[in-house]
């Protein structure tokens, strides 16, 4: 029961038992007396008062408010709240993606515009964000020459639970960002205090200024889409197929689904698909390790199979030679789990490091396929599924094929089993 | 006099500025295995349509002036890594811009269907 308390209690995270051999192997005297204690969840945790009053007071007076949302939501109540905030300021939301933290459809929503909209902002106000430093500066690659995006006077407020997470001698860091106002606390909890203190704190002359603002922001919002998908088209046709056809080709398929998209090794889903719901999104792993994807979308079909929500991944082939054997489990346990696989037959991540490093040190350009290849031969990832047990398609080298291979495996996926669709793809 | 000069000085900076546009010969076939070799599609595409997260730009169709184009590769701005003469040659260079000017032009967005998600 503490286990599933501490699981469950914001910030959430995962929890180990570990049952010792004795108490493995030591029958059970009498079940009739075996109970479960009673649960009682804590309350989250929210920002101090005073705090939340001075915070309010730098968003309303802000002339270019902007809002970074990580791992701030997670239900749908929180995406209300951060909306009622967000129109509360006529503030531009970027969601860097952790959680599902605004909806796609919504005029503040500026997803693709984060870089800029840090670099104009007077206030910026982050939300459970994992790597504040990040937000507000570039790091070159190979010179680690730093750059700062944002002004230099720029105020920066941090609503977080972070730093109460140090919980062991090693632990990863981000690089420290120093903050105007760091509120501990968790994001969703305070978010109803900030809203009615944002509405308090704003006067005659705030309130106006702030509604002028929606006109550009509703201008802004509509060519961002635009954007979009004029960068979607460019190899539409192309062989390998282009990762935003298949993007498009996946939510064609799902789009009267209720659907959750659990891994992506690509972004265009979420500049480019309408998403309202919480579920739409899960985040990513937090660390970017390799060998996440596979195992986190099993995890989340397993988690969404009785909601009714069909979970859909875009696996990185790299990715999933981790784990393959996650694709076992899903058929051993009918996992309902449409999985696409991003066969660019690399580790792309790596290719680029590669170049620069192969230009400073004057060796040739060539050599940075050694080691982030993945061909010769290249792998049949559709006879891999089927081996254990999965409907599977591929390698898909037409993307006229895209759309019926995906159709076929929904239906599959909608039987209440996994099924999976190889295709050969675009680098990124 | 002063016209004189000018005249003299805008037809120099013409005169170079015409001969920089012009590329050198260069074939479009040898050229798209260069660019596999040496593997520019991993952030522009196989057609060098760019790529998603702004890892790489559109390069085609419509490329760079071909002057532009190579002061890119051989002294890149931003985060791309410097392909220098001693690897990949002026004529290799030729080779990919001939390649990029072949690309045809995808369909535009509004011409999409699937891209219609509102």
């Amino acid at each position: 029961m503490r286990a599933y308390k501490i699981a469950t209690t914001p910030p959430m995270g995962p929890v180990l038992i570990t049952a010792d051999g004795d108490l493995a192997e030591q029958p059970v005297q009498d079940e009739k007396k075996l109970r479960m204690p009673k649960l009682t969840m804590s309350i989250p945790p929210q920002g101090d008062s005073g705090a939340i009053a001075e915070a309010a007071k730098m968003l309303a007076t802000a002339n270019s408010p902007v809002i970074l949302a990580d791992r701030a939501c997670r239900s749908q109540e929180g995406i209300k709240r951060l909306v009622e905030l967000a129109e509360a300021l006529n503030a531009p939301v970027a969601d860097i993606g952790g959680r599902m933290n605004f909806p796609t459809t919504h005029y503040l929503c500026r997803n693709m515009d984060k870089r800029p909209l840090v670099g104009q902002a007077d206030v910026v106000l982050m939300l459970e964000v994992a790597d504040p430093w990040g937000q507000f500066n570039t790091i070159s690659d190979p010179h680690h020459e730093y750059r700062r995006l944002s002004k230099p006077d720029v105020k920066i407020i941090h609503i977080s639970l972070g730093d109460t997470l140090t919980k062991a001698n090693y632990q990863d860091m981000q690089r420290f960002m120093p903050v105007d106002l760091a509120i501990s606390g968790d994001a969703q909890a305070t978010l109803p205090a900030l809203i009615e203190a944002v509405k308090s704190a704003a006067g005659m002359s705030q309130r106006a200024a702030i509604a002028e603002r929606a006109t550009k922001l509703r201008e802004d919002h509509r060519r961002m889409k635009d954007r979009a998908r004029a960068e979607a088209s460019p190899g539409w046709d192309a062989t390998p197929c282009s990762t935003a056809r298949t993007s498009a080709q996946l939510y064609n398929v799902i789009k009267n689904e209720k659907w959750c998209v659990a891994v992506s090794s690509v972004q265009w889903n979420k500049n480019l698909w309408p998403a309202t719901e919480y579920y739409n999104f899960i985040g990513g792993s937090g660390g970017a390790g390799q060998g996440y994807g596979a195992p986190a979308a099993v995890g989340a079909a397993l988690a969404n199979r009785d909601k009714g929500i069909i979970t859909v991944s875009i696996e990185g082939d790299g990715d999933l030679m981790y784990a393959p054997g996650s694709l076992w489990t899903a058929a051993h346990h009918k996992i309902p789990l449409l999985m696409i696989v991003h066969n660019n037959r690399a580790y792309h991540q790596e290719v680029m490091h590669l170049q620069k490093m192969a230009s400073l040190h004057n060796r040739r350009m060539d050599t940075a396929a050694i080691g982030t290849t993945i061909e010769n031969p290249n792998i049949d990832f559709a006879k891999l599924a089927q081996s254990m047990g999965l409907f599977a398609e591929g390698p898909i080298n037409d993307p006229a094929a895209i759309g019926p291979a995906l159709s076929r495996a929904l239906a599959v996926v909608k039987r209440g089993e996994p099924a999976l669709v190889d295709i050969v793809s675009q680098g990124r | 006099m002063r016209i004189l000069i000018s005249t003299v000085l805008l037809f120099l900076i013409t005169s170079i500025g015409l001969a920089q546009e012009t590329p050198p010969a260069g074939s479009a076939e040898r050229g798209h295995q260069t660019f596999m070799k040496y593997m520019c599609y991993t952030c522009h595409g196989t057609l060098g349509q760019g790529a998603d997260r702004g890892t790489g730009p559109k390069l085609a169709p419509g490329s760079l002036p071909y002057p532009a184009f190579a002061l890119q590769v051989r002294t890149p701005r931003l985060d791309m890594p410097a392909y220098r003469k001693e690897f990949v040659s002026d004529q290799e260079l030729a080779d990919i811009y001939a390649y990029l000017l072949t690309v045809k032009p995808s369909p535009a967005a509004k011409d999409i269907p699937l891209l219609k998600f509102d």
